[in-house]
């Protein structure tokens, strides 16, 4: 056929990015790496309410496709359909109308630009998000903005190349510890290790965050470890 | 056979298979299909007083089968209490089957309606992708939003291709750099022209050099606003081969192929017409006309002679490429339209002549249309400095050129071109304000 002899496609699903700090560092994940973090994330479906028949909708960003695109399959194999917007001031709009349009069980993805397009259209965090039984935030500055107007959002939180979500204990982040396991260091530095083969290994990266990680049970039944995040040293 | 078509029997068959397919998949499967599950379908069929009995040819189709417009679905989706706008085919309360999602329209002509979708497997951009030279074990640079779904992921890979993955914004263009340069990538999906205009701007504090970001690309898509004069002086300049892409009528894509000389539309997935913008005729072969779109393959939530309100001309001549599907090329908007004595104009008319003049050269403007017949073109117009002598002398050549362009003498108001870059999403700024 092709007068170029071609390499064979790689068994490469996509490169997306970890962000550590300001800086970007590409990650090639593979398929069953997707599929591998799908499996994982069902939990996170059934923890946030997701189930049959149910839309979810997920605000984020094309750079975050290898994080989002297993939840996006979670969803699907739970029984629940998803819906796109993006997490950008721009996009707000998109969110606030899908809430309304499509009527889901959870909003996951609410940042910091979300809430600043939505302020800035003159909507009220709480008349939008308030019909949401489960609203998850994907920053701090969210979260605040969030729990300020009188809601309960949870945390939605990326360590390296995976993520975590809070249950409605909304007492830490809980992580799929058969996957993950989460380290301090001296100063509550968060390293995050991939205990599962990976396309691109994880060993104790620096995620930039600080916390401190419970290992004991939580309120909800799981005893998956869960971090609590705490500010910064300085 | 050459290795140019991805699927060489389907993109070169003969007009007259190719016909024959529209008429097959049309009348012997999507119509019977949506007629019976599609509310909106059946409500409009019935409304005009026809039935899927009356129609048993193409010719049939074409002289009896009703509209629908965007205004009939959310009219529809308001009045009957259905989120679909009478669209959906499948039962939203079955979980599992192909209906996997729920996107939406972009929203830029009103509340976004929504997209009952199918996620997995690659669209027929696949066709495109090839065709801009782009093959297996490759990487593909995916610039996109995410509110229409992975749908360009899995076409990325199905030409065997990787895809990596940036955001839609000219913050990212450190990133796309080094991207550029560590893993070479061959395609780009998809350029803007606000990413254009800014990577001028802010290439040099980023420390870009355009020419080198691009050089390892065989194709750049580019959507969005129509690509004025100077975004495409920049990208030649930068050394880019882009490919121009725009949506036909809901129902499917058509992008340019290498002879750069209209936009393909796939046939084999749409049955299209163009008709008179103020009525039900077909206008002659190239002419401008409404671009009026009928899904051959979406059985979720089927458009049937859906108006489109693009403006459009198309040829169905045979492209130099071989292939065999009709070609377009986007005019404008039916609802962008004005009348200003007797003379119509689009925003694409005088898009040239902003342009032409240095301080307004970013061509960020605005058509003011409270209403479609005017006694006089008013514009809104973005500058980027106040020029040599001064706000006057600016607004003085911005009317000029647009005389000299369409004819008619504006009335010209001035604003910085930030005020105007604040009322649009990054990709496209509405060009038609109602005041
Ligand atoms: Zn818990
Ligand atoms: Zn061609």
């Amino acid at each position: 056929m092709s007068s170029t002899v071609r390499m064979p496609p790689p068994d490469v699903w996509g490169v997306g990015r970890v962000a550590v700090g300001g800086e970007m560092i590409p990650w090639p994940v593979s398929h069953a790496d997707v599929d591998d973090e799908t499996d994982s994330h069902v939990a996170t479906m059934r923890r946030l309410g997701v189930g049959e028949g149910d839309v979810v909708v997920i605000c984020s960003l094309l750079s975050e496709a290898i994080h989002v695109f297993p939840l996006e399959q979670a969803a699907n194999a739970v029984g629940a359909r998803y819906s796109s917007t993006d997490a950008t001031e721009f996009d707000a709009f998109r969110t606030a109308a899908m809430v309304s349009q499509v009527s889901p069980v959870a909003v996951i993805g609410v940042n910091r630009d979300v809430v600043t397009g939505l302020r800035g259209a003159g909507r009220d965090l709480r008349e939008v998000f308030g019909p949401v039984k489960v609203v998850v935030a994907a920053d701090e500055d969210a979260r605040e903005a969030l729990e300020g107007a009188g809601l309960a959002p949870r945390r939605w939180l990326k360590l390296g190349p995976v993520s975590g979500f809070e249950c409605a204990e909304r007492d830490g982040v809980h992580v799929d510890g058969s996957r993950v396991r989460v380290m301090t260091t001296e100063d509550g530095g968060l390293l995050v290790t991939t205990t599962v083969p990976r396309l691109t290994p994880c060993v104790d990266l620096a995620t930039g965050l600080h916390g401190e990680v419970i290992e004991r049970p939580c309120a909800c039944g799981s005893t998956d470890p869960r971090i609590r995040m705490v500010p910064a040293p300085g | 056979m050459s290795d140019r078509y991805f699927e060489p029997d389907a993109e070169t068959m003969p007009r007259d298979q190719l016909d024959e397919l529209q008429e097959e998949k049309l009348l012997g499967d999507l119509l019977p299909w949506a007629y019976k599950r599609s509310p909106l379908v059946r409500a409009t069929w019935d409304a005009a007083g026809v039935s899927i009995d009356d129609v048993t040819s193409m010719d049939d189709f074409r002289e009896k089968a009703p509209f629908v417009d965007k205004d009939a679905i959310r009219r529809f989706r308001d009045t009957s209490n259905d989120r679909y706008g009478g669209l959906l085919c499948v039962d939203p309360l079955r979980a599992g089957g192909p209906f996997t999602a729920v996107f939406s329209t972009s929203g830029t002509t009103g509340d976004p309606t929504l997209v009952p979708s199918v996620t997995s497997g690659p669209s027929i951009l696949t066709r495109e992708f090839w065709e801009m030279g782009c093959r297996p074990g490759d990487y593909f640079v995916e610039m996109l939003f995410t509110y229409r779904g992975p749908g360009i992921h899995h076409t990325i890979r199905g030409i065997g291709a990787t895809p990596v993955f940036v955001d839609h914004s000219p913050f990212e263009f450190p990133n796309v750099y080094r991207l550029s340069r560590e893993l070479r990538p061959t395609g780009w999906y998809t350029m803007s022209t606000p990413l254009i205009l800014a990577l001028e701007q802010m290439a040099p504090a980023m420390g870009i050099d355009p020419r080198d970001m691009f050089a390892s690309y065989k194709g750049v898509i580019y959507a969005g606003e129509p690509l004025g004069a100077r975004a495409r002086a920049l990208l030649d300049e930068w050394g880019v081969n882009f490919f121009v892409h725009t949506g036909v009528a809901d129902v499917g894509a058509a992008t340019e192929c290498r002879e750069h000389d209209g936009c393909h539309i796939w046939e084999d997935i749409a049955f299209v017409e163009v008709l008179d913008p103020d009525g039900t005729d077909p206008v002659a072969d190239g002419e401008r006309g409404e671009l009026v779109g009928t899904t051959l393959v979406d059985k979720i939530a089927p458009l049937v002679r859906y108006r489109s309100d693009d403006l459009v001309r198309v040829t169905r001549e045979r492209c130099a490429c071989g292939r065999t599907h009709a070609r377009m090329w986007p005019v404008g908007r039916k609802s962008d339209e004005i009348v200003v004595d007797g003379v119509s104009v689009l925003p694409g008319d005088v898009w040239p002549a902003i342009e032409s003049v240095a301080e307004t050269e970013a061509a960020l403007f605005q058509v003011i249309r409270p209403a479609r017949e005017l006694d006089r073109l008013r514009l809104r117009v973005g500058f980027a400095s106040e020029g040599p002598h001064g706000l006057a002398d600016v607004r003085d050549r911005v009317i000029d050129a647009v005389e000299a362009c369409v004819g008619l003498v504006p009335d010209v108001e001035l604003v910085p071109n930030e005020v105007l870059l604040r009322q649009g999403p990054p990709h496209k700024i509405p060009r038609v304000t109602k005041q």
